[in-house]
């Protein structure tokens, strides 16, 4: 499936039940909540990078949004941090609409391995700190859409087929009715760049975690399939225009000396299509690496130094070069 | 029937707005129909607006823990604190259940501390011999558990 699934992702959000919601807290009690994270965190075998938010540059932070790893929203909190697990596979946002948000990610279709380490990160904080649970909401959070489980498991897929023969829509009606939602991924609005768009469960309460994981699984297998078929049948109809489409953007991206991240975007789409199909020589895998790296804010932080826009564009296409043809 | 507008003339017509999802019918003349056909629409929203919150004037409800106020999560879709679930509880369920589709939570709960499992225990133990003194009519030895039992129980908060 992971033609298809470019990524899983778990987040739990949970509150300490003493201090009130973030929007509601003192500069104090934001403090003091940063603190007993850490602090219970302590002792756990992995190791975290602690990111303040007041203290941490705008390109770093902007880097750490395209890479999925906090949400903008932390941004405008002043008293809001990160903790990042050294492998990158977790992280905790503090003070953001809850006390925490744990994320935890897997490449490809994994819910079980995110919710497995979002789960063991919450019960090493849950030994030490209480969180606020009733017996029939479940873990309360600021918005009554959270309740429950908490819970939020999501899949990162891509849909160039769909996308283009405009099923969406229909997928949507589908996804809506199973309590999930699906949506663009990068981009504003409507637009999903690189076609990538996510899948998550909506509702929270009332369902087990298992419940939630399996929904967003099988929601993820039937669009596999639908997509599936649009492809080969894309490829049975006219295999040398496909053929070329996913050439051109392969040449594109193998030699451009300047290149705007809505252009890379459009292409990389292409891109991983005909690695998906086993069409160019470069595998899936690659193809996600460079979609985190090929954004802006990542390729700024890479380079270690505040650049231009240009400069932007053209180390960008300076990295997919050397990423897909090995030369300069 | 008079016209609720103008108060004045005679209502003919029934009118339907929805305002905030909540439908608002109204009797009205053929005048003040006019004005609003005519796009005078908000001095007759000003109206219905004027209606609806007549209609609610109930007295404002808070957290007695944060001291928020339920109209201020109506505004921001955001409560204070945990407590404020406690103290909206008749308020939110109903959101809540059309939000969510349910309303009782499924999912896994905060592992006991040993403390807490062997009070549990205990109670369960009494409970048995509750109802096992109930089965052979020992009133009083029941009547004693039940006592006990309700000793155990955490102090429950008084219904408001």
């Amino acid at each position: 499936m992971n033609d298809i699934v470019v990524s899983s992702r778990v987040r739990l959000a949970r509150n300490y039940d003493d201090l009130p919601f973030p929007h509601k807290m003192t500069p104090e009690q934001g403090d003091a909540c940063v603190v007993r994270t850490l602090e219970a965190l302590r002792d756990v075998p992995e190791s975290y990078r602690f990111i303040p938010m007041k203290n941490e540059g705008d390109m770093e932070k902007k880097a750490l949004v395209e890479g999925h790893l906090i949400s903008p929203d932390l941004l405008l909190r002043k008293e809001g941090a990160a903790l990042i697990r050294s492998d990158g596979a977790v992280s905790i946002m503090i003070n953001e609409e809850d006390h925490l948000r744990i994320q935890a990610f897997a490449p490809g279709e994994n819910l079980q391995a995110a919710a497995e380490n979002a789960f063991r990160v919450e019960e090493a904080l849950a030994g030490r700190l209480n969180f606020a649970f009733d017996g029939q909401l479940g873990y309360l959070t600021a918005c009554p859409t959270n309740i429950g489980t908490g819970m939020r498991a999501s899949m990162m897929v891509h849909l160039p087929m769909l996308t283009l023969f405009k099923q969406m829509g229909k997928v949507n009606q589908v996804a809506a009715k199973l309590g999930l939602t699906i949506r663009g991924i990068y981009g504003e609005g409507s637009e999903a760049r690189g076609n990538l768009y996510q899948i998550s469960n909506q509702v929270t309460l009332g369902r087990t975690e298992r419940e939630i994981s399996e929904a967003v699984s099988a929601v993820a297998r039937q669009l596999t399939e639908m997509e599936r078929t649009f492809r080969e049948r894309t490829l049975e109809k006219d295999s040398v225009g496909f053929l070329d489409q996913m050439f051109r953007s392969y040449g594109l991206l193998s030699n451009a000396r300047r290149m705007q991240e809505k252009e890379f975007m459009a292409h990389w789409s292409n891109l991983r299509l005909g690695a998906a199909m086993g069409k160019l020589p470069v595998t899936t895998a690659l193809c996600d690496e460079l979609l985190t790296k090929g954004q802006s804010a990542q390729v700024q932080q890479a380079a270690g130094k505040p650049l231009t826009n240009r400069e932007i564009d053209e180390k960008r296409s300076d990295l997919l070069r050397r990423a897909l043809t090995g030369g300069e | 029937m008079l016209c609720e507008e103008c108060g004045e003339r005679q209502a003919e017509v029934l009118v339907t707005t929805v305002v905030g999802g909540e439908s608002v019918t109204r009797h009205l003349c053929r005048e003040c129909l006019k004005k609003y056909q005519a796009g005078d629409l908000q001095a007759v929203l000003a109206a219905v607006l004027a209606l609806m919150t007549q209609k609610e004037k109930q007295p404002e409800i808070t957290c007695p823990h944060c001291g928020m106020a339920f109209s201020e999560f109506e505004k921001s879709g955001m409560l204070g604190c945990a407590e404020c679930y406690q103290a909206f509880r008749a308020q939110l369920t109903p959101l809540i259940t059309k939000v969510q589709g349910r309303a009782q939570h499924a999912g896994r709960r905060p592992r006991l501390s040993a403390e807490e499992q062997e009070r549990q225990q205990k109670i369960e133990a009494l409970r048995t011999q509750m109802e096992a003194a109930v089965a052979v009519e020992n009133f009083e030895e029941a009547a004693r558990l039940r006592d006990e039992i309700r000793a155990m129980e955490p102090a429950r908060e008084a219904e408001a």
